[in-house]
């Protein structure tokens, strides 16, 4: 076991393996993906068929042939390994939390990805943090990991892409308006992960309060936070369904998911939407 | 004003609660601060107004809370105090304030104070004039018709003390019938004990008004004696009132220091208790009073002079003495030694150490310089106390105060026409006056005055034949006395007698007095005041005006403005007034009907605004606190817990570091164990050499031998204190140097007290007769003559038996003091000088020529040099064991 020991280990030393290994446990319980295990273009071997009529004479393998009376082909296993790329919202206010004791948003989301990478890479798929590279194998999922944690470019999306977008989506719908358009030209598609804290979600708020967006200036002030709970509501659905109706219009289903909520759900739901596009 | 029992002193600031309201608006339309929060999403929020905004105020509980504060803080500025009677009506006539101010009101002179300081503030808020008429005599006394203004009288009662004696009522009462008028109100603040003028006075107040009597719960004890007695120190107390008590008294030194202490008990009805301090005779009479403790006052203390004086005596010892009990110092030391502290020594030693006064034995010629030190000293105020003797009797000096005939009368011996005579009565104008000699104290040798030179000189004593047996005659400010017969009891049984410890005594209350011997001091006088009482029993410097009491009414002489209570001196004896009389009584006031009875501080105003900025502060504090805790920027308090988990091992390790680490000292002292030393030279490889050298020779010493050194020590000559250190070894340096002066002196010390030093001057076997190194590190020491040694030394005896000391090479020279030069020492030598370089030799892994043996052989000679320093010549006779076994076979044969 000395790659699930140098994790444990790595667990100590700092967030990063952490979250991998958060990933691992979620994914350990997904329903996950039945690969293409089909023949197909590839590289590697998948199984010897008998000859038909159709094959030629080209395609016989005549290493098995020569061993018995009848005529083999060679057929390799299908190969269309696709690349899914992830980006988390950078914004100081998705790193963040009511509660010091539940888990950021940003870490959830890094928990999901992690998790649906896993998945991915276990059904023969690239995975890669948007801006850098893609892999694939076994250290693929350790290598993102290690990309996500660093810093978040916001590259150009490849052509043809499936890209996971996870974010709170609290940034103007102009924002999203722009980066999901110029993604969908270029021919990508995708999710778009919506991770929200509960305090987020039931403004438990009472009394004078200024709020401030962390990392920002963006402040407000209310008089009566127990008054404004019920059109903070109406303008956080709005703008919530913005999002869906962009997302939804350009290839990019919305998942909605708590913090305090189990991301098992999510998760699943999330590989169903996935598996869809690399079926 | 007054609200109740409630007296506002400046009620002006109560006008400030008409603002309160105005408060109570500002307060309700300033809302504190917002709280903040963090969110995300507050951008969704903008803009958001909900209709509440403008109505927003501050919470009741908090207005509520804050006008309370401010409500607090303008009744503390309206200085409010609680005064339960003050609500009296406030009668606007005339004030007497009659107070017992002797030392009888001492004890509880501070209640004393306040009640009188209330009744002024009454009489203040009257606008009434105040009268005050106090019982005890002063020089002068007040005069009771005086009117004061309220604040006159308060600034008269702030600086009123009690007298140190008691107060005279029927004088108090004459003086008050001298004035005028009715009063309205008169308060007698007493201190509810009886005495003959008592009722004459409760009369005459009677007849002039109203009369209060404030009396204190208890009243005052005295001590009526106090003496010194063989088994301690004994005083009694009495006291006035009855029921069981206890007080503790305690015997001290003039300066306050206390000596021991026991307690007193007054049983049920008693009026007087004694007690006894168990105090060994020396330290008894060191006793300069007695006091009851915890009783702050003159009557609770006695006085006894006797121990008031404990002079520092220098006995100037001439050496050569020789048997303890005819030893001359030894009379004069035993009877001086508990009333003195004596220090013996030279003339000179003894002035140095400051010593009050010496006491010369016979001599004969003083030393010029201490001559010219005893003079000096003299004149400054010393006292030089002579005896006589053979010595002075053949060739005296002139620092006497008579001139002596030469020779000396001997009385009642074979060849003698007199017989011995005994002392006659003292002179009454002598400071032994009072002393009884008794008769069977006889001189029989004496030394004799020119009858002229006695004009000069005063005669403190004299034999049955008028020949003077002590004499005394100042000498610049200082005094000379001399007695006529030897310390010792060769000349005269006064030594052996009682007498002479009395007589000693009475001289020594000469010593070391700043204003010196007068003529008056000598022949008695007045007696002059030293300490003074004051009336809660302090003893203080005399005023520059204290009168001296004539000698005649002294004794008479009872505690007064004339003769006030304290120390006294008169021909160098102490003597005291005390301010309670040995048959003083003390018995409680008798009240004649219509005069009410109150109790001390009964009518005292309590000051309240202080409790009133106290409570608005803490209010405010807590306003802070709340203020923060509705901004949110008060810490959470699980917080404080893992700051306290990361700080707790810090403490601890704080605490670890502060304890004193006791092993580490003991480790660095190097008395506590023996340890082999070596002279670092400044050479890191020779000084290494010789820290591996030793630690070998350590380890075979450990191994081989009952010596357990410690490890090796490296020493600088010039800084090192080398005396713990018994061998010592110094390897000479590559260019040896001459040594400081300040490393020749250690050096020098260091072989005089019996150190070893041991000197190796590493050049064996090397040709060449150059610079000898010994030479040049020796030079300027007192290095003794050095002879070879052979194997006949006894360092080839000490433990092994060698024949010869081989170091680095085989064949070494080595060379000792000779057996001559340390005669002193018993033949032991302390200075070895040897080439082999021997540390190279000892130390672990040397590769030397001989091979094992030879390191063998080498560190043998180390131990055996390491015996010698240790044991010095004890196995010298090792030498001759050949000899003796011969001469023993020879007998056997």
């Amino acid at each position: 076991m000395p790659q699930s020991a140098r994790l444990e280990a790595l667990a100590l030393a700092g967030d990063l393996p952490g979250v991998l290994l958060d990933a691992r446990r979620l994914a350990a319980a997904a329903p996950g993906f039945h690969g293409r295990r089909t023949a197909g273009q590839g590289e590697a071997f998948w199984q010897y068929r008998d000859h038909r009529a159709e094959d030629g004479a080209r395609l016989v393998d005549w290493r098995r042939s020569a061993r018995g009376d009848r005529y083999y082909v060679r057929e390799r296993e299908r190969e269309a390994a696709q690349t899914a790329w992830f980006w988390l919202d950078p914004d100081p206010g998705f790193n963040w939390s009511a509660d010091p004791k539940r888990v950021t948003k940003l870490r959830r989301a890094r928990t999901i990805a992690l998790a649906l990478a896993i998945l991915l890479q276990r059904g023969g798929e690239r995975v890669g943090a948007l801006g850098c590279q893609p892999r694939a194998g076994a250290n693929a999922v350790l290598r993102l990991a290690h990309d996500l944690q660093g810093k978040v470019s916001d590259a150009d999306a490849p052509a043809n892409a499936c890209i996971i977008f996870c974010s709170d989506f609290y940034a103007p719908i102009e924002t999203w308006r722009a980066r999901l358009t110029a993604a969908a030209t270029a021919g990508a598609s995708g999710a778009l992960v919506m991770v929200a804290d509960p305090a987020e979600e039931d403004f438990p708020f009472e009394g004078r309060t200024l709020f401030q967006s962390p990392g920002s200036r963006v402040e407000a002030l209310i008089g009566r936070a127990e008054t404004a709970r019920d059109l903070y509501a109406e303008r956080l659905a709005a703008h919530r369904h913005a999002i869906r109706e962009l997302g939804a219009r350009l290839g990019f289903p919305a998942v909605l998911h708590r913090t305090d909520h189990s991301a098992a759900p999510t998760l699943a739901l999330l590989a169903a939407l996935i598996s869809e596009r690399f079926a | 004003m007054t609200i109740g029992p409630i007296l506002f002193g400046a009620p002006w600031a109560l006008v400030a609660l008409a603002a309160l309201p105005a408060l109570w608006w500002l307060l309700r339309a300033t809302p504190p601060p917002p709280q903040r929060a963090a969110f995300p999403p507050a951008r969704l929020l903008q803009g958001l107004h909900t209709e509440e905004q403008s109505r927003e105020r501050a919470p009741l509980w908090l207005v509520l809370f804050r006008a309370l504060a401010a409500t607090l803080l303008i009744l503390a500025f309206a200085r409010p105090s609680l005064a339960p009677t003050a609500a009296e009506a406030a009668d606007g006539g005339r004030t007497l304030i009659v107070i017992d101010d002797g030392w009888t009101s001492a004890p509880f002179w501070s209640d004393t104070r306040t009640t009188a300081l209330a009744a002024v503030a009454r009489a203040e808020r009257a606008n009434a004039p105040v009268f005050v008429l106090l019982t005890a005599p002063a020089n002068p006394a007040r005069d009771p018709g005086e009117a004061l203004t309220a604040s006159g009288a308060r600034s008269l009662m702030q600086r009123l003390e009690p007298k140190p004696w008691r107060p005279d009522r029927a004088d108090a009462a004459r003086r008050l019938a001298q004035t005028q008028g009715e009063f309205a109100r008169i308060v007698w603040i007493s201190d509810g004990l009886e005495d003959s003028g008592a009722q004459a006075l409760a009369a005459e107040l009677q007849r002039r008004g109203p009369v209060t009597a404030h009396l204190p719960a208890r009243t005052a004890y005295a001590l009526v004696s106090g003496a010194v007695t063989p088994n301690g120190v004994e005083a009694t107390a009495i006291r006035a009132n009855s029921g069981e008590g206890a007080a503790a008294i305690a015997a001290e030194t003039l300066e306050g220091r206390s000596l021991g202490a026991a307690e007193l008990r007054f049983s049920g009805d008693g009026r007087s208790a004694s007690a006894r301090i168990e105090l060994p005779p020396e330290i008894a009479a060191r006793t300069a009073r007695v006091r009851i403790v915890g009783e702050q006052s003159a009557g609770a203390v006695r006085l006894l002079p006797a121990g008031a004086a404990r002079p520092f005596v220098g006995l100037v010892d001439q050496g050569g003495e020789g048997q303890l009990l005819v030893s001359e110092l030894y009379y004069a030391d035993r009877a001086l030694q508990p009333y003195a502290s004596l220090l013996r020594g030279s003339i000179g030693e003894l002035i140095d150490a400051r010593a009050q006064a010496l006491i010369l034995p016979d001599s004969s010629r003083i030393a010029p310089t201490d001559r010219s030190a005893l003079e000096r000293w003299l004149d400054n105020g010393g006292l030089l106390v002579r005896f006589a003797g053979p010595r002075l009797a053949n060739d005296s000096d002139d620092l006497l105060p008579v001139r002596l005939r030469p020779g000396s009368r001997s009385l009642g011996g074979a060849l003698a026409w007199e017989n011995q005579l005994s002392i006659a009565p003292f002179p009454i104008d002598s400071p032994f006056a009072g002393l009884t000699p008794p008769q069977d104290v006889v001189a029989r040798q004496q030394v004799l005055a020119e009858p002229a030179s006695l004009e000069q000189a005063r005669v403190w004593a004299t034999l049955s034949d008028n020949s003077p047996l002590v004499t005394a005659a100042p000498h610049g400010r200082g005094l000379v006395v001399l007695f006529h017969v030897s310390a010792g009891p060769a000349w005269s049984d006064l030594p052996l007698s009682g007498l002479f410890v009395d007589m000693l005594r009475r001289s020594l209350a000469f010593a070391g007095r700043a204003d010196g011997a007068g003529e008056r001091d000598i022949s008695g006088g007045p007696f002059t005041p030293t300490r003074l009482m004051d009336g809660f029993g302090a003893l203080n410097a005399p005023p520059a005006d204290a009168e001296p009491i004539a000698a005649e009414r002294f004794t008479t002489a009872r505690s007064s403005p004339a003769t006030p209570p304290g120390m006294y001196e008169r021909a160098g004896v102490s003597a005291a007034i005390d301010a309670a009389q040995a048959n003083e009584m003390l018995a409680p006031l008798q009240l004649p009907a219509g005069v009410t009875r109150a109790g001390l501080r009964s009518t005292i105003e309590r000051p309240m605004a202080g409790y009133f900025f106290g409570a608005a502060a803490v209010l405010l504090a807590l306003d802070l606190l709340i203020a923060l805790f509705l901004m949110g920027r008060l810490p959470r308090m699980p917080n404080f817990a893992p700051f306290a988990r990361r700080a707790a091992p810090l403490v601890l390790l704080l605490l670890l570091m502060a304890a004193p680490d006791a092993r580490a000292q003991a480790r660095d002292d190097p008395t506590l164990n023996l340890h082999l030393a070596y002279v670092r030279t400044g050479d890191a490889r020779i000084d290494r050499n010789s820290a591996e050298g030793l630690d070998a020779l350590t380890q075979m010493l450990i191994d081989r031998t009952s010596v357990e050194p410690g490890a090796p020590v490296g020493v600088d000559l010039a800084r090192d204190d080398l005396s713990p250190y018994p061998f010592l070894y110094w390897p000479a340096p590559n260019t040896p140097t001459r040594l400081s002066d300040a490393a020749l002196a250690n050096l020098d010390r260091y072989l005089a007290i019996g150190g070893m030093l041991f000197v190796d001057t590493r050049d064996a076997g090397r040709s060449g007769g150059g610079a000898r190194p010994a030479a040049t590190m020796l030079a300027g020491l007192d290095a003794p003559p050095l002879q070879q040694v052979t194997s006949e030394h006894v360092v080839a005896r000490a433990f092994y038996l060698l024949r010869s000391f081989p170091g680095r090479t085989q064949s070494t020279q080595l060379w000792a003091e000779s057996p001559d030069a340390a005669s002193s020492r018993d033949g032991v030598a302390a200075l070895f000088v040897g080439d082999g370089d021997w540390a190279s030799a000892w130390a672990n892994g040397a590769s030397l020529a001989g091979g094992a043996r030879q390191r063998e052989l080498s560190l043998r000679f180390g131990v055996n040099m390491v015996m010698v320093a240790l044991t010095g010549n004890y196995k010298a006779d090792q030498v001759h064991i050949p000899a003796l076994l011969e001469r023993m076979g020879e007998e056997r044969r």
